[in-house]
């Protein structure tokens, strides 16, 4: 039996308690991904889940397009991506994130209505497979992780994980206990987001968290406006980027986040408040209904080509 | 005595255990890929013998914690027990204005040294990690931190001033700084022993050439001027750096490439340089033999290396009134005989008469380079920067001792 390391280790102890090595994450669509990329990028194994072996290889061209792409400004060398690669499995089988130090449940459900369902559904099968007291996470940005934690046998152990695209460059994730959960995994999730060098913000639980909430009102009162004829899409969101200095202007912004997201928000903070701002804008749900997701389908509130905005979409006129 | 000297960089902790009665190396090593997959020691005795254990490495208290383990091992050991080690000495890289020379570490250096993170993000963290796991571990053993910068901190403000809003020196400590101090001074001392003469009497220009690559002008035994600046990016073109650059590039290359200054900095630091130029690699061998095969920007990667090398041996020279000695060091300084040839050649006018032969070939080793009547030697004086750090925490150890 050859040598390794430990046999040399002061004291004869096994791997500290409390170290994030390998993280375990169910769902690798877009925001899957962009985790998944965080985690590889500090050091630590991302095992990410899927449905399928073709959706694993889809995921594994869409990481390797992106990095490209962040060589191409400058960002990384060609070996920093073979690292972070090298950090990165797929799997169609839950077993293989039974060593994972963390889970981070972060699905996107297609049908509308059936999102708390599903996210239940996972946290079940993921207790299944690992120790009582590894910590599980959902990214999810409107529901309670009160309520998702609630199908658990040990729900002190689940926390909200909630993460902004892109999380390349948006420092901060919001971090929202459940009812039940403990303080060790509070902090161990506070431990992670100081590793992956996010600034945790501290959430008391309500539909939305901050972001969320924020960002659907702002997106609502425009299309508002919109509708009023006051300006148009481009204007809009002009006045907002360099006016008040937002990264992108709210329409813009709807289209990154995907208009069939958004909806879905919409939905769930309406259903959860009863509140008018959260009611979904009529322009939503025609966009949405016709196909026009936003910047992934290439088509939203804006056209896109190469991933750059080439004309607007929809004029204001159509809805005098 | 028997002192470790510690050098730890992001991902990897170099170490060597020095007998200072004789000054011999009782055994070294690297442990590599600490937090990455695949990580192991390399280790090696005072008989030569060497091995490697692969192994997982978490964080630097767990590669340290396994480097002493493997230091006390029956099987690849050198000492019996953890009394038997004085102090340890630790490589820091930036000492800002705090640091005028080594220093015994106490809370308080400590936090200076935290302080200076700020101007080297990526290097003071892991020299400040290797600090702490050594407390953590050898609590009673006394350490030192010997800073890169400290050497360099005998330059005249003219030198190390930038032509700024003065308001920003005293804000934030933006002036020049240079590292290698540790090489530069070995090197220097070691040549005057070698030439027998008093290094107060001497003006030296040192090129350490290596991965990282810096020149110093040493007048009197004291630095006045060196290549580096805030930071390591500074002077001369290196594997992956620039090296001087008008600042007008790189604000001209932000804007029209779109990119932060977080992608400006990695553009820098590590997609430009040799590697940037050549598109071969950032290593000396292989750009070499790119080269030998007329590769042209190969050729042209080279020609720039070894010009602006020559240019900062001018400049020095003026700097000091003249010049004595020309030290060669560093990986490419003691094992690149054609660059050291390309650099020293048609240099008669300063008083260089550069020996071809005696250049030819020589790699590794204290070799005079110049022709016996040259008014100016120039020579290879292989660095040891790691017995610079035993030395300095061998003397400041003792001094508190006699408190």
């Amino acid at each position: 039996m050859s040598e390794t390391l430990d046999d040399f280790a002061l004291s004869k102890r096994i791997q500290k308690k409390g170290s994030i090595q390998k993280v375990g994450i169910i769902g690798c669509g877009s925001m899957g991904q962009e985790i998944t990329r965080t985690v590889a990028q500090h050091g630590m194994d991302a095992v990410f889940i899927e449905i399928s072996e073709e959706k694993i290889k889809e995921v594994f061209a869409q990481i390797n397009e992106h990095l490209d792409e962040v060589i191409n400004q400058w960002g990384l060398t060609v070996g920093e991506k073979r690292i972070i690669l090298s950090h990165i499995k797929g799997s169609i089988d839950y077993n293989d994130i039974r060593d994972a130090d963390l889970v981070v449940e972060s699905i996107n459900s297609q049908k509308p209505g059936t999102n708390i369902e599903m996210r239940k559904d996972i946290f079940r099968k993921i207790e299944e497979v690992i120790p009582d007291d590894v910590v599980i996470t959902s990214n999810n940005s409107t529901l309670m992780i009160s309520e998702i934690a609630s199908v658990l046998r040990h729900p002190e152990r689940a926390v909200g994980l909630h993460f902004i695209s892109p999380t390349s460059s948006i420092k901060i994730v919001e971090v929202i206990r459940g009812i039940e959960t403990n303080d060790a995994s509070f902090d161990f999730v506070m431990k992670f987001s100081k590793m992956i060098e996010k600034q945790a913000i501290i959430i008391n639980e309500s539909p939305g968290h901050i972001s969320s909430r924020l960002i659907v009102t702002l997106i609502n009162e425009s299309c508002e406006i919109l509708m009023e004829g006051v300006g148009t899409v481009q204007s809009i969101d002009t006045t907002m980027k360099m006016g008040y200095g937002l990264l992108f202007g709210p329409f813009e912004m709807a289209d990154r986040i995907g208009l069939d997201n958004l909806l879905k928000w919409m939905d769930n903070l309406y259903a959860e408040f009863g509140l008018q701002k959260f009611k979904a804008s009529p322009i939503i749900k025609r966009l949405v209904r016709a196909g026009y997701h936003g910047y992934k389908t290439g088509k939203g509130f804006y056209k896109y080509e190469h991933g750059k905005i080439i004309s607007q979409a929809i004029t204001a006129t159509e809805f005098n | 005595m028997k002192i470790i000297v510690l050098n730890c960089g992001s991902s990897s902790i170099k170490y060597q255990l020095f007998d200072m009665s004789t000054a011999d190396v009782l055994a070294k090593g690297v442990a590599e890929k600490i937090g990455l997959h695949g990580s192991f020691i390399k280790h090696e005795r005072m008989d030569g013998s060497k091995v490697k254990i692969d192994g997982e490495i978490l964080d630097h208290e767990s590669g340290i914690e396994y480097i002493l383990g493997i230091l006390k091992s029956e099987k690849y050991g050198s000492i019996k027990s953890f009394d038997e080690i004085d102090a340890v000495g630790h490589r820091v890289v930036h000492g800002a204005e705090s640091f005028k020379g080594s220093e015994y570490i106490t809370d308080e250096v400590i936090k200076k040294i935290e302080e200076c993170i700020d101007l080297a993000p990526l290097h003071n963290p892991p020299n400040l990690k290797g600090i702490l796991a050594m407390q953590s571990l050898l609590p009673d053993v006394p350490q030192v931190g010997v800073f890169d910068t400290a050497f360099h901190q005998t330059m005249p403000a003219e030198a190390y001033m930038y032509a700024i809003p003065y308001s920003l020196y005293t804000k934030y400590g933006l002036r020049r700084y240079g590292f290698h101090g540790s090489s530069h001074k070995y090197v220097s001392v070691r040549a005057a022993e070698i030439l027998g003469k008093d290094i107060k009497d001497l003006k030296m220009i040192t090129c350490h050439l290596g991965n990282g690559a810096s020149v110093a002008a040493i007048k009197g035994g004291k630095s006045i001027d060196t290549s580096m600046g805030l930071t390591p990016v500074e002077g001369l073109i290196m594997g992956t750096r620039t090296g001087d650059l008008d600042v007008g590039v790189l604000l001209y290359i932000m804007q029209k490439e779109n990119i932060d200054y977080l992608n400006a900095n990695i553009l820098v630091n590590k997609h430009s340089g040799m590697l940037g130029i050549t598109g071969v690699s950032s290593d000396m061998r292989e750009i070499e033999s790119a080269a030998e095969a007329n590769n042209e920007r190969a050729i042209l990667g080279l020609h720039m290396y070894h010009y602006r090398i020559r240019k900062y041996i001018g400049s020095y020279a003026a700097a000091m009134g003249g010049v004595d000695v020309i030290i060669f060091t560093g990986g490419i300084g003691e094992n690149g005989p054609e660059s050291r040839l390309a650099i020293c050649k048609d240099m008669e006018f300063l008083g260089l008469e550069f020996d071809e032969e005696a250049n030819k070939g020589k790699r590794g080793k204290e070799v005079i380079l110049s022709k016996p009547g040259s008014k100016v030697i120039a020579m290879v004086v292989p660095t040891n920067e790691e017995l610079v750090i035993a030395r300095d925490t061998e003397r400041i150890v003792l001094n508190k001792k006699k408190k």
